[in-house]
């Protein structure tokens, strides 16, 4: 029987959703948080998209907001010139690490001691969390303001996407870059999977797979309206992304077709990741929602249940929300 | 016709009145138990110094009413005015006859956050 996608809508933000992030699987499961223009990030518990708390501290829109694996530390890089470092279990802000200009990326390396952020002064900064008072070290080379970077490579690699329309990758302890990719568009958005060291950027309507460590082109795939950003699936069968139209596209990684696309969104979709287990994903809107998505429709997970027929209609019925039919104008 | 999926409940919003972070779920218990009861005393006097503050500032706000208050803001900005009264969060304030680099407003709300200090007296 064929089961029509429930995507569950995570309210709470009042502005724009621009980033989100999961953490690894943890003995308590896995969480997300969220970037949000209205400055302030939430953390969520991320089978089921239940609130868990809010960081509280940043003066203007964050931009992009990172857990670490073990989901102990949050890090969050906001247009108050600031990054800040969380404790991702009690709120508390550890760290306030000022900056030049706009912060618009953090990512902490494996093992969470060190933080990577970058944004509109142009200069990719690697911090030692052990040593917060310490100057970070700093690696120049954009000529616009950057978007998004990312450790690669077992963390001795670094691949960084500005609005100078480049990605380049770079070597931690030389800081130069290794090798640059050109593209005519500016690239709305990077992912790096570790396990098969899989880039996947998106530009214009275009996702694109690269090899990390090489920056060799591995495929594209072309979306029916202009892409802010793409997931690729853990077991790498799918990948999913989201644009300028509102949908979210579901795609098949190895034969490239379009499998399914899902309306649900009022504003278009600025960021999408898949959950560490490949179960769900999350995408984040300019209508300030979060939605999660199942990626097998239908199957008992999280929040979603699968239910037979007869079940729908026996008394036991009152304990499942079933949503209404979808009006459409 | 598909049949849309079902789910047991919605995803649970953010508490108004708290910023979260439960200290009573299992990951907080488990990962933040570091506390013996010296730990527990000094939170137990923290808890009363933050009562005792937050009393006084209630208080305060209270006193503040009808009087002349003095608003320092930024770029050197002082006005006076009228207090009236504050929202539940503090983040306006109800003020009459306030004296702007632009003129006097009869009837203004002040946004707290762009308050540096104001001051009044008793």
């Amino acid at each position: 029987m064929a089961m029509r996608q429930t995507p569950l809508t995570c309210s709470g933000h009042t502005r724009p959703v621009v980033d989100l992030a999961f953490s690894g699987i943890t003995p308590y499961g896995y969480f997300l948080i969220s970037a949000c223009k209205d400055g302030k990030p939430m953390l969520r518990q991320g089978d089921t998209g239940d609130w868990i708390g809010t960081f509280l501290g940043h003066k203007g829109a964050v931009w992009g907001a990172t857990l670490n694996k073990e989901a102990t530390k949050a890090a969050t890089a906001a247009a108050d010139f600031t990054a800040k470092v969380w404790d991702a279990v009690t709120g508390d802000e550890v760290l306030t690490l000022a900056h030049k200009h706009i912060v618009k990326s953090v990512n902490f390396t494996q093992d969470s001691n060190c933080l990577l952020t970058g944004g509109n002064d142009k200069v990719l900064r690697i911090y030692d969390l052990s040593k917060p008072e310490a100057e970070p070290q700093e690696i120049a080379g954009h000529t616009s303001a950057i978007k998004k970077a990312l450790w690669c490579n077992n963390d001795q690699q670094i691949l960084s996407a500005a609005e100078d329309k480049t990605i380049r990758l770079w070597d931690k302890n030389t800081k130069e870059a290794v090798k640059t990719l050109s593209f005519d568009a500016s690239v709305s958005s990077m992912e790096y999977i570790p396990d098969g060291e899989i880039l996947v950027i998106t530009y214009g309507r275009t996702i694109a797979f690269y090899k990390a460590n090489s920056l060799d082109l591995i495929k594209t795939v072309d979306a029916p309206a202009s892409i802010h950003s793409a997931s690729l699936h853990p077991e790498k069968d799918f990948f999913v992304a989201g644009g300028d139209d509102f949908k979210l596209y579901k795609y098949d990684y190895t034969t490239r077709e379009e499998m399914e696309s899902y309306k649900g969104h009022f504003g278009p979709i600025h960021c999408v990741r898949f959950s560490p287990d490949g179960e769900l994903y999350a995408s984040g809107s300019e209508d300030g929602t979060l939605r999660l998505w199942q990626t097998a429709v239908g199957k008992t997970y999280g929040l979603w249940k699968c239910v037979l027929p007869e079940e729908l209609s026996s008394e036991n019925s009152e304990i499942l929300y079933c949503p209404p039919a979808e009006i459409k104008a | 016709m598909k049949t849309p999926v079902s789910v047991l409940r919605l995803p649970s919003g953010p508490e108004p009145n708290s910023r979260g972070f439960d200290p009573s779920s299992p990951r907080f218990t488990a990962l933040c138990s570091s506390s013996s009861s010296d730990d527990d005393d000094d939170d137990e006097e923290q808890q009363r110094l933050r009562s005792e503050l937050r009393q006084r500032f209630l208080w305060t706000l209270s006193l503040m009413k009808h009087k002349l208050v003095q608003f320092d803001m930024h770029e050197r900005v002082r006005m006076r005015a009228r207090f009236g009264a504050s929202d539940l969060d503090v983040l306006r304030l109800q003020v009459s006859e306030l004296e702007t680099p632009l003129g006097v407003q009869r009837e203004a709300l002040v946004r707290s956050q762009d308050v540096l200090a104001c001051s009044f007296e008793l």
